[in-house]
């Protein structure tokens, strides 16, 4: 049975690490773009943010933990029976599946809906979409969804097996040993042998908590996938809003407290003393198993619509969320003291499951930021939120993913590690690269920056640019990891130390060396470009060659000459405009809404409800010209 | 940045050099390695949650009573009626007068927005989520006229960057 546990891990831990490497590309490509360099194209660049955010976060984060959940339990005595393992497999499945249709639908299909989806988006495309990439795109997530509930059952029908001592005890019983109860009422939840494990403890919680939060989500998403065939089925969006958030804080945590079951069971192997923990810690998951599925509204602290009760909600939230933080406040301890003094020795491994405590901290501190309700009307949809859920997401759960990579690759393929010099180099780098990604993204939170935007408003854009040399280093730290990966599983010789630093360092020289010339060519290709006009133009401007484009893009007043020429003749009739006389009432009245370049390119381009899309019957050029007059006159003779 | 975003800078600052304080601590006892009473420390892991208890008791209270929720618009508000689409907003009216309170009352035509206000120095100042088929109030009163720019902070499609405009506070 260990073989099969070892060989399940191990599809778990390559399907995952592959999709990290997919999906921390795509975010390096977003992230370069708002600092203007690749710039992507609108609808690429939030289909890109969607497949980003899925990918990383459950393909790769989420998969990662959730295969070194049966590893961990394996070790530790708990064997997958027969019902286990075909979930756990048929998870695998589900998973990869689900993750390939998100690639397809966003990356091929154009379905930019954001990774929450948030109801009614996906039946809102402003013509950027189909039906089907949005059917496709539910469908799979929909399988993602599916492989949370079949990994629970799995992880659930594994911890009250034989490997619990209490085989005799009802099922609720036995839930309760593996919760932990035995540490709080010995008597009743007495086990064969020694109290249940801690690393079990927080599996059992999220296992039971997944499938009390995914299942109302996976109801939405079917109503969603028939109301994309059948638009007069519909539901009240702040109900989807919350059922949304339902799952979405809980699948946080199915990141988080699996990768607690790997601090709980490698930090004491490593400091070769037991978890320093007293009784209380039980105290801490019983009120994790509940809190977790209670604190949803946090997400929506800004949403409180006249009339509803959910201010009444959001405002109980705040203590509720406050007490989740207990888990965290009491794991830190134990792990810490655990450490502390111990006979710690500082390789790859223990070095991430060192400084993931680190992050796990200081980004549990920007959770309480997060979390209580007067920060968040400052921080709420900017910048900040994504800087703390990279600090987490990546240094904090996905240390715990590389120090068990690092840690049990030899067993799991029964070669040794090829350099523990190298995962040291690429754990320290992770670290400090990833550290000041995400401290400048919070930064630029506290300065009001809003999230998902694929252009940030200039005041932000010195940041922005910034951050990208550390960005493209944390992107390609990354090397050393996928290098000392594949080296370790050829069954390479393992380096001695002198030998393997040596290479590690001349694979950071040339990546350094990249970089400075990707930074130099970039900038003097910058410098000697043709200047691209004034602010708010977009790069659609540099695509146009025909000559009437270059005088509307040089001579401003040539553009809105030729541009109110053209509105007159096709914008007028449905369109109020008072510079060009029109009083057309179809569509809206644009001296109302007063639309910016980009805006009425947008439109001009993709149309939207009865508005068709002009591209075939104007000229590139022409379709340029009205936008830049529209934009300049709308409004300023009303 | 606004004063609140001061105030969280430094707090979270303070709390950061006080957490790599503690790391550097325990990373180096590693190094002089020596006896610790474990079960002493497992014992006191109580009175460690009595602290954190105690701490997010204190901040609860010093921090729920600035909660954005159940503000009524006085009778001599302005009324700014706001309609978020995509890709843009609708302003009733497009000058507000200052030191008068604003009651603005939101509607979305068909996805989720947030309507966020920022001042003329791009400082960000208060929003609040609009949800299809719901009104939302929110009363703001304004001090120093000038141009104030509206951006949308909820995902709303791929025009959502594009959704701004402004209006003028005036004396």
């Amino acid at each position: 049975m260990r073989e099969t546990a070892r060989r399940l891990t191990l599809q778990y831990v390559v399907a995952s690490t592959l999709i990290l490497l997919a999906s921390g590309l795509l975010g390096v490509l977003i992230r370069d773009s708002q600092a203007n360099l690749g710039r992507l194209g609108d609808n690429t660049w939030y289909a890109l943010m969607t497949a980003h955010g899925l990918g990383a976060f459950l393909g790769w984060a989420g998969f990662a933990v959730m295969g070194f959940a049966f590893w961990v339990l394996q070790e530790l005595g708990f064997e997958l029976r027969r019902f286990g393992l075909a979930m756990a497999r048929l998870t695998w499945w589900l998973m990869v599946v689900g993750v390939a249709g998100v690639l397809v639908s966003t990356l091929a299909m154009h379905f930019a809906g954001s990774w929450v989806f948030l109801y009614p988006i996906p039946f809102h495309s402003a013509g950027e979409w189909g039906k089907w990439a949005t059917a496709i795109f539910l469908s799979s997530v929909l399988l993602v969804g599916l492989s949370i509930v079949t990994w629970c059952l799995s992880i659930l029908d594994t911890v009250i097996g034989p490997g619990l001592h209490a085989v005799k005890g009802s099922l609720l019983n036995r839930l309760g040993v593996a919760m932990g109860f035995g540490y709080l009422w010995p008597k009743r939840f007495a086990t064969g042998a020694k109290p249940v494990p801690y690393a079990v403890i927080p599996l059992t919680v999220i296992a039971i908590d997944m499938i009390i939060a995914t299942l109302p989500l996976a109801v939405l998403l079917v109503e969603m996938i028939v109301q994309t065939f059948a638009p007069s089925v519909h539901v009240s969006p702040l109900l989807a809003k919350n059922v949304l958030w339902w799952f979405g804080h809980p699948v946080v945590y199915l990141l988080l407290f699996p990768a607690v079951a790997i601090y709980y069971h490698l930090v004491p192997k490593l400091a070769n003393r037991k978890l320093v923990a007293g009784n209380v810690i039980a105290i801490a998951w019983v009120i994790a198993v509940i809190a977790n599925v209670f604190v949803f509204a946090h997400h929506v602290y800004l949403d409180y619509p006249t009339g509803t009760v959910q201010a009444s909600i959001n405002t109980a939230m705040q203590p509720i969320t406050f007490a989740l933080t207990i888990p965290s406040a009491l794991s830190l301890y134990s792990l810490a003291f655990t450490i502390y003094r111990s006979d710690w020795k500082w390789t790859g491994a223990s070095t991430a499951l060192f400084l993931g405590l680190v992050s796990w901290l200081i980004a549990g501190l920007s959770g309480v930021v997060n979390a209580t309700i007067a920060f968040d009307t400052v921080i709420h949809n900017t910048l900040w939120i994504v800087g703390h859920f990279h600090h987490m997401a990546l240094l904090n759960i996905g240390f715990a993913i590389f120090a068990a990579i690092y840690y049990f690759l030899p067993d799991l393929t029964g070669k040794p590690l090829y350099s523990d010099a190298m995962a040291k180099w690429h754990i320290w780098l992770t670290f400090v690269f990833g550290m000041i990604n995400s401290a400048l993204w919070m930064w630029q939170g506290l300065e009001g920056a809003p999230r998902r935007f694929s252009i940030l408003p200039d005041r932000y854009m010195t940041l922005a640019q910034a951050a990208i040399p550390f960005v493209i280093a944390l992107g390609l730290t990354q090397l050393l990891f996928v290098y000392n990966i594949v080296q370790t599983m050829r069954g390479a010789k393992k380096k001695p130390r002198a030998v393997a630093t040596a290479e590690a360092m001349f694979l950071l020289a040339a990546i350094a060396a990249a970089i400075g010339l990707f930074v130099v060519g970039f900038f003097l290709g910058r410098d000697t470009a043709p200047s691209k006009g004034g602010g708010g133009e977009t790069p659609a401007v540099t695509t146009t060659t025909a000559a009437t484009a270059t005088t509307a893009t040089t001579t401003g007043a040539a553009a809105a000459a030729a541009g109110k020429e053209v509105f007159t003749q096709n914008c007028g009739a449905c369109h109020t405009l008072k510079d060009a006389g029109t009083s057309g009432k179809v569509g809206p009245n644009l001296d109302a809404t007063m639309p910016t370049k980009a805006k009425a390119l947008l439109r001009l381009n993709a149309g939207k409800g009865a508005m068709p899309s002009f591209k075939g019957t104007l000229t590139p050029a022409q379709i340029q010209a009205v936008a830049t007059y529209v934009s300049q006159v709308a409004g300023s003779s009303g | 940045m606004g004063g609140t975003a001061i105030l969280i800078a430094v707090a979270f600052g303070i709390a950061t050099l006080i957490a790599v304080w503690v790391s550097i601590a325990v990373a180096s006892s590693t190094l002089s390695r020596g006896p610790m009473d474990e079960q002493k420390a497992a014992h006191r892991e109580r009175n460690w949650l009595l602290i954190v208890i105690a701490f997010l008791v204190v901040l609860l209270f010093a921090t729920i009573f600035f909660i954005p929720y159940g503000k009524t618009a006085p009778k001599n508000s302005q009324v700014v009626n706001v309609t978020g689409y995509q890709f843009g907003w609708l302003l009733s009216a497009s000058t507000v007068k200052a030191n008068v309170p604003v009651e603005f009352v939101l509607r979305s035509r068909d996805v989720n927005h947030d309507f966020a206000v920022y001042d003329s120095k791009g400082v960000y100042l208060f929003q609040i989520g609009v949800v299809p088929n719901y009104t939302q109030k929110l009363v703001h009163t304004f001090t120093k006229p000038g141009r104030y720019d509206i951006l949308c902070l909820e995902y709303c499609g791929v025009g959502h960057h594009l959704m701004e405009t402004h209006f003028e506070v005036v004396p």
